[in-house]
């Protein structure tokens, strides 16, 4: 007969979702770094057992600010937006990269592809990504992911500032956010016109995470 | 482990949900002595509401309540499970989520606060299918009303708005203003179609009510209202509380004592997490501790006087799991702008299909418009289409706008063969085993879902929808039910038409758990009017012994 085993402290079920999953982060990452794997970027930013978000400048090495520049030229092209949130980007990046490795490699393609290929819209840059590499996809997805929904490694790095809040904000709030005062909700929210634009990438399945 | 102390009170109550708190408060309120064991930790709005914030799986209602381990709930609706293991056919349809700790699965509603329909009492008498309850809605009707004070509820004027269940009082609330979105849901079914949206009738407060403030619309009522204007249990532990009820949490009821002669109960015997026993004595018992883990404790309490379980000389506890099962759809309207997401949950609802002759063959059910945030989803959509840039902005603001999800609660029927064991291959750290349930779809239920199936498709076509997703096979709607069936006759059921046990007089069940059907409306307000009827019966007996 199978026991449960996992005895979590007591305390354990007051801290948030993202907390637990650093703590086990954490030990992984300590595993992972006597067996000598992992990037220095994740490990040190991962200092505080109930750390709610990576800190952006405590492990930004001076290696690193070069390629946080990089993600940083890039999803502002994939955004079609002139200015992005630093710090945000810098912890965006370091889940992105925590989560997959390879990904350092694939931001600084990106990069190169956006200064070769001379692309001026998010279109562009990702027409031209796609072309040189399909898996250059997923990479989009994940950086578009990061803005816009606010996650990064399957966490939350921002809720209310992720940008999909911002160009809904004169409709609706996030949950758990409203100040429009009781019964707003029932007066007339913005038109919207269908769009006119195109998919810049080939569509991707699109599956609902289980609850 | 040996008990280290005996604690007593006049009655003992396991659970301290909507059912455990409400019987509790009103017991103390009439001076009598309360003790509830609560298997959970004392919990408070505010982490949750933390964790909520920062959970990457907004959707998941479990995901900011993480279970301790002497009390384990199921971690999530996925199969394989940690904790409830369910097989059979449609082992999927019956993957329950609901919470173990002070203020129980309330935690996690919407507010919704139907009563049953006059018919979902009498389903074997009028359609000649499943059983009929041992009690009338006449029965039951004070108590739904004292259940809506409690909880306060507001609903729509019955002169304007019959729902079908007879009141002799207006709701406590006005009813909630409905949304935008859901006005124009409601003009769509009543120009194009023959059906009707009515108001939900809701606890969720429309004035200050109660001491809680008056909904703000943060969307948020499952899985957490952030500021309390939606009623849960852990308003009525307060109350309880303050008027004398003991609540002793992280308790995990583990044992029922009876007397010599296997009538009456004696004690309750719970768990600390350390697994130091303690013994609890009383002059009456009240199981109150949500569908499955009722039947589990009442199994698990099996003895040489009970080899069955305790209150099962029927054979009957752990049978007859019912559920909503439900049908769900999420399309993109082509018609203007809706906006889902602006104002509560859960507030509208096309009620046609809650009975008619044609029950005497398939299951009734409800169908809700959600008024639901769609951002995220909307966004997780515009990305896996391909769009980048100013493109994917215009497809997130549009989608959003444009998004209808609708689910339906379809009726189940009781059958025996649906049913709760305890595991063999697992148990919790306490030694407990989890539960294990089978389950397969009546027929009935089955094709309930194909004729939700054939409205949905017409209500997809009117909005001139598109991107259909439809949750694959039939869900879970967690109302789980019937695991300890209220009948009169003892041979084939747990308790009485007053949820007294046939097997034991002074135990009594307050739970969905003693359902005899489970009509459509969601089942939390008629488990609270159950449980204040219980109250009743133990304050005539306790005050007039």
């Amino acid at each position: 007969m199978r026991q449960d085993r996992n005895r979590q402290p007591v305390a354990d079920w007051c801290v948030s979702p993202n907390a637990m999953r650093l703590n086990r982060l954490v030990r992984m990452s300590r595993r992972d770094a006597l067996l000598g794997g992992l990037g220095f970027a994740v490990a040190g930013g991962l200092s505080g057992a109930h750390a709610q978000t990576v800190q952006p400048n405590a492990s930004a090495g001076a290696d690193q600010s070069g390629e946080v520049a990089s993600f940083m030229a890039v999803s502002q092209r994939l955004t079609d937006r002139d200015t992005l949130d630093a710090n945000i980007g810098t912890a965006l990046y370091m889940g992105i990269v925590h989560a997959n490795p390879d990904r350092k490699d694939k931001i600084q393609t990106l990069r190169a592809l956006m200064d070769s290929s001379k692309a001026a819209t998010a279109a562009d840059l990702a027409h031209a990504a796609e072309k040189a590499d399909p898996a250059l996809k997923d990479v989009i997805h994940e950086i578009l992911t990061g803005w816009y929904r606010g996650v990064a490694d399957n966490k939350v790095v921002v809720y209310r500032s992720a940008l999909m809040f911002d160009i809904t904000k004169d409709a609706v709030y996030p949950k758990t956010y409203a100040t429009g005062g009781p019964f707003y909700w029932t007066t007339k929210p913005p038109e919207v016109e269908r769009p006119t634009g195109h998919p810049a990438l080939s569509a991707s399945p699109f599956v609902i995470e289980p609850t | 482990m040996s008990s280290d102390q005996t604690l007593s009170a006049d009655v003992v109550i396991v659970g301290s949900g909507v059912a455990g708190s409400s019987i509790a408060n009103e017991l103390a309120r009439a001076g009598i002595s309360v003790i509830v064991l609560e298997a959970g930790p004392r919990v408070d709005r505010q982490h949750f509401v933390e964790n909520f914030r920062n959970l990457e799986n907004k959707p998941s209602y479990q995901g900011p309540f993480p279970a301790v381990p002497w009390a384990r709930h199921p971690p999530n609706q996925q199969t394989p499970n940690e904790y409830l293991h369910t097989s059979g056919p449609n082992a999927e349809a019956y993957q329950q989520v609901y919470l173990r700790m002070m203020g129980g699965t309330t935690w996690h509603w919407a507010g919704c606060a139907w009563r049953y329909l006059p018919s979902d009492f009498e389903l074997k008498t009028r359609y000649g299918q499943g059983r009929d309850w041992a009690l009338k809605y006449e029965d039951l009707e004070p108590f739904y009303y004292q259940a809506e004070v409690m909880m306060g509820v507001c609903g729509p004027d019955p002169a304007k708005e019959d729902l079908g269940s007879p009141r002799k009082q207006p709701y406590p609330m006005d009813a909630l203003p409905i949304s935008y979105a859901a006005q124009q849901f409601r003009s769509l079914i009543q120009e194009k179609t023959p059906w009707r949206v009515v108001h939900e009738p809701q606890a969720r407060n429309t004035r200050p009510y109660d001491s809680r403030p008056t909904c703000e619309g943060h969307n948020n009522c499952m899985p957490i209202c952030p500021i309390g204007a939606m009623y849960n249990g852990s308003y009525s532990v307060y109350h309880a509380e303050a008027a004398g009820a003991k609540f002793i949490p992280n308790a995990v009821v583990y044992k029922i004592e009876r007397d010599s002669a296997n009538k009456r109960v004696t004690a309750v015997q719970y768990y600390d997490p350390d697994k130091n026993s303690h013994r609890v004595t009383g002059k009456y018992f009240v199981i109150a501790a949500h569908c499955i883990e009722t039947a589990k404790l009442l199994l698990v309490s099996a003895d040489d006087k009970s080899p069955n379980g305790v209150a099962n000389s029927s054979g009957h506890v752990g049978r007859n799991m019912m559920d909503h099962t439900g049908v769900q759809v999420t399309f993109i309207s082509g018609d203007k702008a809706l906006w889902p997401g602006r104002g509560p949950l859960e507030t509208n609802v096309i009620d046609n299909f809650r009975d008619g002759d044609w029950r005497s063959e398939r299951g009734a059910y409800l169908v809700h418009m959600v008024d639901d945030n769609q951002v995220d989803l909307a966004t997780q959509l515009a990305i896996s289409k391909g769009y980048v840039g100013r493109d994917l902005e215009e497809q997130i603001r549009y989608l959003a706008a444009h998004t209808v999800r609708l689910f339906s609660h379809n009726e189940a029927l009781p059958d025996p063969e649906n049913r709760l064991t305890l595991s063999k291959t697992n148990k919790d750290i306490l030694g407990i085993p989890h539960p294990d349930v089978y389950y397969k779809l009546p027929e009935y239920t089955v094709k309930s879902c194909e004729h939700t199936r054939g409205v949905f498709r017409q209500l997809i076509g009117l909005m001139h929808g598109t991107d259909e997703q439809w949750t694959p096979g039939y869900f879970p709607q967690d109302h789980p039910s019937g695991s300890t069936i209220m009948g009169t006759d003892p041979t084939d059921s747990v308790v009485d038409g007053f949820c007294r046990t046939h097997d034991h007089d002074n135990l009594f069940i307050a739970s969905s758990s003693v359902f005899s059907t489970v009509g459509t409306g969601n089942i939390t307000l008629t488990v609270a009017a159950l449980a204040l009827r219980v109250a009743d019966t133990l304050k005539k007996e306790l005050i007039h012994a």
